[in-house]
């Protein structure tokens, strides 16, 4: 758990119970703003609900605009960050695959975890989907191979792939991210309401 | 009419949040941005300093060089001129001044080789070390004493007084014997060369019978 750990301020064993701990109060957030309904989930994709895509710009501009500040400020460094590899035909398939099943069933597979602990049925039915699919997926994981191990750039990120300037890159996403939120509010303002 | 006094407090915080978001983005675009160190952090390089365990003993690099243990590699870090005049058989010359050249930065920016740097005393070669090891370079000795304390121990070593230890006295014998492998002559090598030559092929030894002439008793008048 960065800047803490690194750095030495706690000990390093903290590292699991910190991990549990943030689990849960993730889990308790994501219940409280009623992300365990599937139509508030599916509302992004029919265009009612835009809960979703606020939830998920606001983690990436908080996380993003405080990691470049710890960096400034010397408490983590950014270049000893881990960034996940990129696989890029993998990443494609397997985001539009996941799409696809995001709006059928109307959980990503965090929020029906969160579902399955207030009881609701389809949540449970969509965690057996989840285990189905992960077994289909490595019985015929030789087919798959070449998708999954293929095309693979690296440990890169965009300010190294485009050569732009991290600052710069920060602040127009932040822009962006607001105009998309006020345009989100506007156009809930003039749908129908939907029960959920 | 509740709900629309609690709509508009609402629309209210988000755009101060939005604002928020805005000031901390563009104070990260519009802050200076200064160099960051290239290399280890200065408490770290302090604590490398203080470590004795970057200095290597003469013994111990005469045991190396004469079991040809392939994995170290020896710098010299005086001058060309010093270089030229005497050095650690199989040493590299990287006077101080060109440390940091780009091509011996092939040499010290390896994880292969052993690094020892040394010089007429260590003080240059703890120079060239601490340059080295701000920039995270690995695996990097220094002779104690230098080529000072080389010539004392091993070209030259002290022969032990009779009221010393045993060990002292393994020790002379191990510096001599790798005195003799740099190239020292010792006198007693040399008598001990000539003697087989002085001494002559024997002859086989042949059973001569001297026949002993009977002096003729004088004779007395003629």
């Amino acid at each position: 758990m960065g800047p803490l750990i690194p750095n030495g301020i706690i000990p390093a064993e903290w590292d699991s119970i910190i991990a549990l701990l943030i689990g849960l109060v993730f889990g308790f957030v994501l219940e409280a703003s009623g992300f365990s309904s599937s139509r508030k989930l599916a509302g992004v994709f029919y265009g009612y609900d835009f809960a979703v895509l606020k939830v998920f710009f606001t983690a990436a501009l908080v996380s993003l605009i405080g990691l470049y500040y710890m960096d400034y400020l010397g408490y983590v460094d950014i270049t000893q960050m881990y960034v996940h590899p990129t696989y890029l035909w993998g990443a494609i398939i397997g985001g539009a695959i996941m799409g696809v099943g995001f709006v059928a069933g109307g959980f990503c597979p965090g929020t029906s975890l969160c579902a399955v602990a207030i009881g609701k049925v389809d949540a449970i039915v969509y965690v057996v989907g989840i285990m189905i699919g992960v077994l289909i997926f490595s019985e015929l994981f030789s087919f798959f191979q070449p998708l999954y191990e293929g095309s693979f750039m690296g440990n890169i990120t965009l300010v190294d792939s485009f050569d732009i300037n991290p600052y710069w890159f920060i602040f127009i996403f932040t822009v962006l991210a607001i105009g998309i939120f006020a345009l989100s509010d506007k156009i809930r303002a003039s749908v129908k309401k939907v029960f959920y | 009419m509740v709900k629309k006094k609690v709509a508009k407090v609402l629309a209210f915080r988000y755009k101060i949040l939005a604002l928020i978001f805005i000031i901390l983005a563009g104070g990260l675009v519009l802050l200076p941005k200064y160099k960051k160190h290239e290399g280890i952090k200065p408490e770290t390089l302090l604590s490398n300093v203080i470590n004795p365990e970057r200095y290597i003993s003469t013994d111990n690099l005469a045991h190396k060089i004469i079991s040809k243990d392939p994995s170290i590699l020896l710098i010299d870090v005086r001058d060309e001129k010093s270089y030229a005049n005497y050095t650690i058989p199989n040493a590299l010359n990287i006077p101080l001044n060109k440390l940091l050249d780009e091509e011996n930065e092939m040499y010290l920016d390896q994880d292969q080789y052993d690094l020892v740097f040394f010089s007429n005393d260590n003080f240059s070669a703890d120079q060239a070390w601490i340059l080295c090891n701000r920039l995270d370079y690995t695996n990097i000795k220094v002779l104690k004493g230098g080529i000072n304390e080389w010539f004392s121990t091993i070209i030259n070593p002290a022969i032990p007084s009779e009221n010393m230890a045993a060990l002292e006295f393994e020790l002379y014998n191990f510096r001599k014997s790798a005195s003799m492998y740099f190239g020292v002559m010792y006198p007693e090598q040399i008598k001990v060369a000539k003697k087989p030559e002085a001494k002559p092929v024997a002859a086989p030894k042949k059973v001569i019978t001297i026949e002993k002439k009977k002096k003729a008793p004088a004779e007395g008048g003629c």
